[in-house]
């Protein structure tokens, strides 16, 4: 493992804490608040390793590797245990989404989107629709924006409680990963009622949702996310306070904020490295401006701290799903709007406009200015990017999905270099890469 | 797309400030700004991009300190430049976000900016791959997405969706990769 003797650390806030009672107590070690510098210094100290044999041996862990989430494959150099250098080889999932983008018209793409990150669906077609509604200039309703929410909110749930599930079987635990995933069958039930899918929902429009919240999805949902910080607490309890998790996670992977600025890693292993940066907050799209949440930070940038994080995420996301169920406004799931979105189904057989709509929407599809645009959002695993470029037409001449897992495979060497391969089981982990996302 | 001064004054006034530091520096070697639904994109010409960006990332105005996505694009109806390498930079110190784009012809290579922020190493192995556009300077010039034996650019748009192109197994590869 790595160097324990740094994490005991104090920093000078807590000691003139302690100082000010004049003894020291013998509570558990303050974790406080390192600056940048502290975090590249203790960085710099966990990743040496005392001494090299020079003997390098090259193995390949994956593409089959059981803690590899996927098919994901890392050549690693070893020295001893130590890994001396890493090159990522991804691509064995890539089926062509952005090519195949380009043959269908804005509609068809969304269930393209489900496919990225198979783990979190909504999320994914969320990000799409909001770039192309940003490109037609599409005004969105409320109440559609309110659903959306909390279908984005629910994704961020079950992908964080199955991360857990299975970052702790990585780390050797095999039943905690029946535990987290007993939860988020809960949110998975919620998402089958709501959108009729368990993990490809498909359930954004352009210019809105699917459909409406069906009969008794409040209760239900307000049933599970008053239970699910209940559970958050009990793995804390099995996890948190946990020696072993406790050391193989703290101050491994150290990854400071400018390192995560560098290689472009978003999300919890960003905010785990003391920096508030939430799209949701930042540059708030959907209903996120109108709710009132806190970003979950951490400051010790390593595998415990973005643990930490994505508690904290869950607790948050339950708080925001309650307040829009809260504040659900009335009115259209679904923009009116007959150039770019489709009608509701309902109206299609009884309203000569809605079938007119339905028709020009289905075989021509919607009539989308020239131009190019890019819309970030807060995806579970971390910042997506969609670009689309238009020539006119129902069809983009270009779409671009730059999505987290992408950037946070190739984080990988960087990462792990000069630990040790125990290590790197918990730290790929720990930046929760999906490979359908990767590779696209 | 709408061209010219006034349309910019929708824009952050951090964004302005950069840009108007961008337009002293470069001057004409900015081909083109434009604005649309709130974005401000530059294109530049390609023999600048490495300077261009370089300012972006470490002048104080700009402090551009993330490479949000770098992606290659073809159009075919440009005869003469048919390819694009597109750039999405965002500040943290700031909060804008700036589009700089460049056009290039066929084989014509673009310098890596793998130095200035290392995220675009599978950025540019993707575009390589998939458009053929060369990355001069990039330390791993490799097929990423696809397999090594592929050959041809996919998202080229005369690449077709279907069919068996790229689809032969080489024999003399193995054991060499």
């Amino acid at each position: 493992m790595s160097d324990h003797g740094a994490h005991g650390a104090v920093d000078a806030a807590g000691q003139g804490d302690h100082g000010a009672h004049g003894a020291v107590d013998a509570t558990p070690p303050v974790t406080g608040r390192p600056t940048q510098e502290e975090l590249a210094e203790r960085k710099a100290r966990t990743r040496v390793p005392p001494e090299r044999s020079g003997d390098i041996m090259t193995i390949s862990m994956g593409p089959q590797h059981p803690s590899m989430h996927g098919v994901y494959r890392a050549v690693l150099d070893l020295d001893g245990e130590v890994i001396v250098a890493v090159r990522p080889e991804i691509g064995n999932l890539h089926r062509g989404l952005e090519k195949l983008c380009e043959e269908r018209t804005y509609h068809q793409i969304i269930p393209l989107t489900d496919r990225l990150d198979y783990i979190s669906g909504f999320a994914m077609n969320h990000g799409f629709c909001e770039a192309a509604e940003t490109l037609m200039q599409v005004e969105v309703p409320p109440r559609a924006q309110y659903i959306r929410t909390i279908a984005s909110e629910l994704c961020r749930v079950s992908n964080h409680i199955m991360w857990l599930g299975v970052h702790i079987m990585d780390l050797g635990t095999q039943t905690f990963f029946v535990i987290c995933f007993r939860d988020r069958e809960y949110v998975l039930d919620l998402f089958e009622m709501l959108t009729g899918a368990r993990l490809t929902h498909s359930f954004a429009r352009i210019g809105g949702v699917a459909k409406d919240l069906p009969d008794g999805f409040e209760h239900r949902c307000r049933k599970v996310i008053d239970f699910l910080p209940k559970r958050v607490a009990e793995y804390e309890r099995i996890v948190k306070h946990n020696r072993i998790y406790y050391k193989r996670a703290k101050g491994v992977g150290i990854f400071t904020a400018d390192d995560c600025y560098a290689w472009r890693v978003t999300g919890p292993p960003l905010r785990s490295a003391g920096v508030a940066r939430d799209l949701r907050k930042d540059e708030p799209y959907a209903a996120y401006g109108e709710v009132d949440f806190e970003v979950a930070v951490e400051y010790n940038a390593d595998v415990y701290d973005r643990f930490l994080v994505r508690m904290k995420e869950i607790r948050e996301s339950c708080k925001i799903i309650r307040q829009c169920l809260d504040q659900m406004p009335d009115g259209d799931f679904l923009a009116r709007d007959a150039a770019h979105t489709l009608p509701r189904k309902r109206d299609v057989l009884r309203e000569s406009g809605a079938m007119i709509q339905d028709f020009n929407q289905v075989f021509r599809g919607p009539q989308v200015p020239k131009g190019e645009v890019y819309r970030s959002i807060e995806v579970p695993k971390g910042e997506m990017g969609v670009y689309i470029r238009s020539e006119g037409g129902p069809r983009p001449a270009r779409v671009r999905f730059s999505t987290p897992s992408f950037y946070h495979g190739q984080a990988v060497p960087p990462l792990v270099e000069g630990e040790t391969i125990a290590d790197m089981v918990a730290i790929f982990a720990s930046i929760d890469v999906v490979l359908g996302d990767c590779d696209r | 797309m709408t061209p010219g001064e006034d349309t910019l004054q929708t824009l952050p006034a951090s964004l302005m400030t950069a840009v108007e530091a961008l337009g002293s520096t470069f001057g004409e070697r900015l081909v083109e700004r434009t604005e649309f639904r709130g974005e401000l994109t530059l294109s530049v010409d390609p023999a600048a991009w490495l300077d261009i960006l370089t300012f972006c990332r470490d002048d104080g105005s700009t402090a551009f300190d993330q490479l949000d996505s770098l992606l290659g694009d073809h159009l075919p109806e440009r005869a003469e430049a048919p390819f694009a390498v597109v750039a999405h930079l965002l500040s943290h110190t700031y909060g804008h976000r700036l589009r700089v784009k460049t056009a290039l012809a066929e084989g014509q290579a673009l310098p890596s900016v793998t130095g200035l922020w290392p995220s675009a190493g599978f950025d540019e192995r993707e575009a390589w791959e998939m458009f053929g556009v060369v990355f001069a300077g990039h330390p791993d010039l490799r097929r990423l997405l696809t397999t090594d034996d592929f050959e041809g650019f996919p998202l080229r748009k005369d690449f077709p969706l279907k069919g068996t192109v790229g689809g032969r197994v080489r024999t003399d590869l193995r054991g060499k990769i």
